[in-house]
């Protein structure tokens, strides 16, 4: 038996039900996971399978996107298919959330993924586990719009505090290739805490 | 310059004295610290390295206050996070004041010309006097560049309708 | 003349002040009861009851060599809280990748940990290569491990220079940049870029050696090895040095590696891992003979001494890749336009800052569907508001000199 298929039994058995479906891709143990036990499996991977170390928490859209590959012939821009498609271990719908977790002694580690409701996603926050999923979780938000519930504070970690939007999304067309001009100076952002920051806070908290 | 204009010279100020004050200028010209990206860190070798070292050609990059330079070097990506902090570091600045856009990203927005966050110029917010390409510029471009601008504040007039017509003329372009 | 009135200036101090929200207790975490002892409240001095003041560090600032923005809360000479303020440079690598093909990739993600752009090749490229299942040559593998260790000596070297620079001392700096033009001049004469280099193509390289360059080699890594002896002479032992960095900046271990934090950092908290010796095998790591330094402090000396021991171990696997250097072609065949076969590759390697992650999703087009980057700085700084809380002012300097980050690595 190969060190993957016995990582493999031994994270399956250890996260039980909570497992839809698992695969491996290029070496990587990549488990799908029922999103209502996105945080007890993060627990069970820590305190359990020992994976003290969070590598990333991030999502992914599925949806093809709609400008890319528009000119035909041309190799400088990439071309991709233009059907949906899900990439290892499947997806319900749209979009998903993934994590990397690894060990730090025993040199293992595996991907998760969950499903997340296409018209308002969100998923329990893994704060309370790694505290490192502070930051990765902002980010998620920000990127993909997905809300952490129990998060402490979900706002803005990259873009202005008046950004629109959340450019990892696939609608999210570039700037440059769809005409758009430039924003203009603002004035001096805000500080963090401030009023104009609290509302993009309270956005969070109705998305 | 506000000497001219305080009434302590006489207008039109004398070719002599003009090309005396051009010269003081121009070998004492304090840059600002200023560390953006990828750039910075060949402006640093240009400026910290024993191999270049711009110290030599009269530029002090001691300042950490914008307040007591007049030459900022634009290093690097400015997004538009960063860009109104650039602007106020800049209107801080007394003048004469010279803005050098060093690496493609300050330039014109360089590999992320098609970027929902960075702002693709430099000069939509301040007048550049000298451009630097290269992604990025090796330091000696970096050194040509002051060099370049060094020449271009010794052909200076001085008084304030002289400072004005310099930002109607061409920025210099490193070749 | 005179102003009877004084104007209302807003302060940041007094009873009615109000930080907001944003520096509100962090909460305990549920770490380990060990752990908790050490959380940095206790360290906070609360009998003086003195006004709060909130200063702003950057984005514009010496100390933080990039664009970093830290909102610190101060009292008197002690940092309350501390929030870093991140985005400054983010330039949207993650969107970008989306519309660029495999080989325009990576001429961008070059420019994501500017210092070390070689070694961020390295990882996108493998994912690729892993996808298509194709594999390098060995002379090109020897050859990425080279060039990667370079870029890993002349990153720490700027990290020596510019470690002895924030804690006071101009010297060093000067030194670091000296003998890091040696090892530019090396990447340079290979690559053909001193920063940005763009070498690796999938399945290979995109140029041989040049020649005369192993011998070259040999002497430069004479001089950085003895540039390491004079760090070690002129800053490890330098009592002042040693005041300003021992017991600065502690990281548990077990907390770090929570937090993400990794490479020289969590090494130097006592934790043995990596990657190039624990993780998946890539490039000719497997057949070299090096030792993983750790150091059970984890305060700001011990990651100085960890990367300098790193620099030094870097310079002799440099000189084995160079003995064992394979004769051979350095491409593989592949395709002129490169389309991978759809599936996920995770490919993590250690870059000098740390754990450098992709995870490349391909639909089998010319492009990639979706890439996380997962950079190092961007865990390794997250720790900063636990770490600042009850340090002082000029301890936030040596912490964050200490924790070396880029900022294209932060906000990629």
């Amino acid at each position: 038996m190969s060190d993957l298929e016995v990582l493999t039994t031994r994270v399956t058995e250890a996260l039980g039900d909570s497992v839809i479906e698992h695969a491996e891709a290029c070496g990587n143990l990549v488990l799908r996971v029922r999103l209502e036990s996105w945080r007890s499996v993060a627990e069970t991977a820590r305190k359990e399978l020992g994976c003290n170390y969070l590598s990333f928490i991030s999502g992914i859209d599925w949806m093809p996107a709609p400008t890319v590959g528009l000119i035909e012939g041309d190799t400088s821009t990439p071309a991709q298919p233009k059907e949906m498609t899900f990439g290892a271990a499947g997806s319900a719908g749209r979009f998903q959330v993934f994590a990397h977790v690894q060990s730090t002694s025993q040199h293992i580690g595996f991907t998760i993924k969950a499903d997340l409701d296409e018209a308002a996603p969100h998923c329990e926050s893994w704060v309370s586990v790694y505290p490192g999923a502070d930051w990765h979780e902002r980010e998620c938000w920000e990127m993909y719009g997905v809300v952490f519930d129990g998060h402490p504070s979900l706002r803005h970690l990259y873009l202005p505090w008046e950004f629109e939007g959340h450019p990892l999304r696939k609608d999210f067309p570039l700037l440059a290739r769809e005409v758009k001009p430039w924003p203009g100076l603002t004035d001096v952002e805000p500080m963090p805490g401030s009023e104009s920051d609290e509302d993009s806070k309270d956005e969070a908290g109705e998305a | 310059m506000g000497l001219a204009d305080s009434g302590m010279l006489q207008k039109p100020v004398a070719k002599p004295l003009t090309w005396l004050l051009n010269y003081s200028r121009k070998y004492s010209l304090w840059m600002f610290q200023w560390g953006l990206a990828c750039c910075a860190i060949e402006m640093g070798a240009a400026l910290a390295s024993p191999r270049y070292d711009m110290m030599r050609i009269g530029v002090i990059p001691f300042p950490a206050s914008p307040r007591q330079a007049d030459l900022i070097v634009i290093s690097g990506t400015v997004t538009d996070k960063m860009a109104p902090a650039i602007r106020r570091l800049y209107e801080q600045m007394p003048d004469p004041k010279y803005v050098i856009s060093m690496g493609s990203c300050a330039n014109c927005g360089g590999p992320y010309w098609d970027s929902y966050s960075v702002t693709k110029g430099i000069d939509q917010i301040l007048p550049v006097d000298v451009y630097v390409p290269g992604c990025p510029p090796r330091p000696e471009a970096l050194i040509q560049a002051v060099v370049m601008l060094q020449e271009q504040i010794q052909n200076e007039g001085i008084g304030n309708d002289d400072m004005r017509k310099r930002w109607n003329g061409e920025p210099i372009n490193v070749v | 003349m005179s102003t009877t009135e004084q104007p209302s200036v807003p302060t940041n101090s007094g009873p009615d002040f109000n930080p907001g929200p944003d520096f509100k207790d962090i909460p305990a975490f549920e770490v380990d009861p060990g752990l908790q002892r050490h959380l940095a409240d206790a360290r906070v001095n609360v009998e003086l009851d003195t006004g709060d003041m909130i200063i702003n560090l950057g984005p514009q600032h010496p100390a933080t060599h990039g664009t970093l923005r830290l909102v610190v809360r101060l009292d008197g000479e002690r940092v309350i809280a501390a929030d870093p303020v991140i985005g400054y440079m983010h330039r949207g690598y993650e969107k970008l990748t989306e519309f660029r093909t495999y080989p325009q990739v990576t001429t961008l993600i070059n420019r994501i940990d500017w210092l070390s752009s070689f070694a961020n090749e390295v990882p996108f490229v493998h994912a690729a290569e892993q996808l298509m299942e194709i594999e390098a040559p060995p002379r090109a593998q020897y050859i990425r491990t080279a060039l990667t260790e370079l870029s890993r000596i002349a990153t720490f070297l700027l990290f020596l220079g510019e470690m002895g620079l924030q804690v006071g001392a101009l010297t060093p700096a000067f030194y670091g940049f000296r003998d890091r033009e040696h090892v530019l001049n090396l990447i340079e004469s290979a690559t053909g870029g001193r920063f940005h280099p763009n070498f690796n193509r999938i399945g290979g390289l995109k140029d041989d050696l040049p020649w005369g360059w192993i011998a070259e080699t040999r002497n430069v890594m004479k001089i950085v090895l003895d540039a390491c002896d004079v760090f070690e002479d002129l800053v490890l032992g330098n009592e002042i040095f040693q005041a300003r960095t021992r017991s600065v900046g502690i990281i548990p271990g077990e907390l770090g590696a929570s937090y993400g934090v990794s490479g020289s950092n969590l090494r130097a908290s006592g934790v043995d891992w990596d990657l190039r010796r624990d993780g998946a095998p890539y490039l000719a790591y497997p057949e070299l003979d090096f030792e993983v330094f750790t150091h059970p402090d984890g305060d700001s000396f011990a990651r100085y001494w960890v990367r300098l021991q790193e620099t030094r171990e870097s310079a002799r696997m440099v000189l084995q890749l160079l003995d064992k250097m394979p004769a051979g072609p350095i491409m593989a065949k592949v395709a002129r336009i490169i389309k991978v076969p759809a599936g996920e590759a995770w490919v993590e390697t250690e870059n000098p800052l740390g754990q450098m992650g992709y995870y490349v999703v391909s639909k089998g087009g010319t492009g990639p569907f979706r890439v996380k980057i997962r950079s190092a700085s961007f865990s390794n700084v997250s720790i900063l508001p636990w770490m600042l809380r009850g340090v002082y002012v000029p301890d936030v300097v040596t912490i964050l000199a200490s924790l070396y980050f880029i900022l294209g690595d932060i906000d990629r």
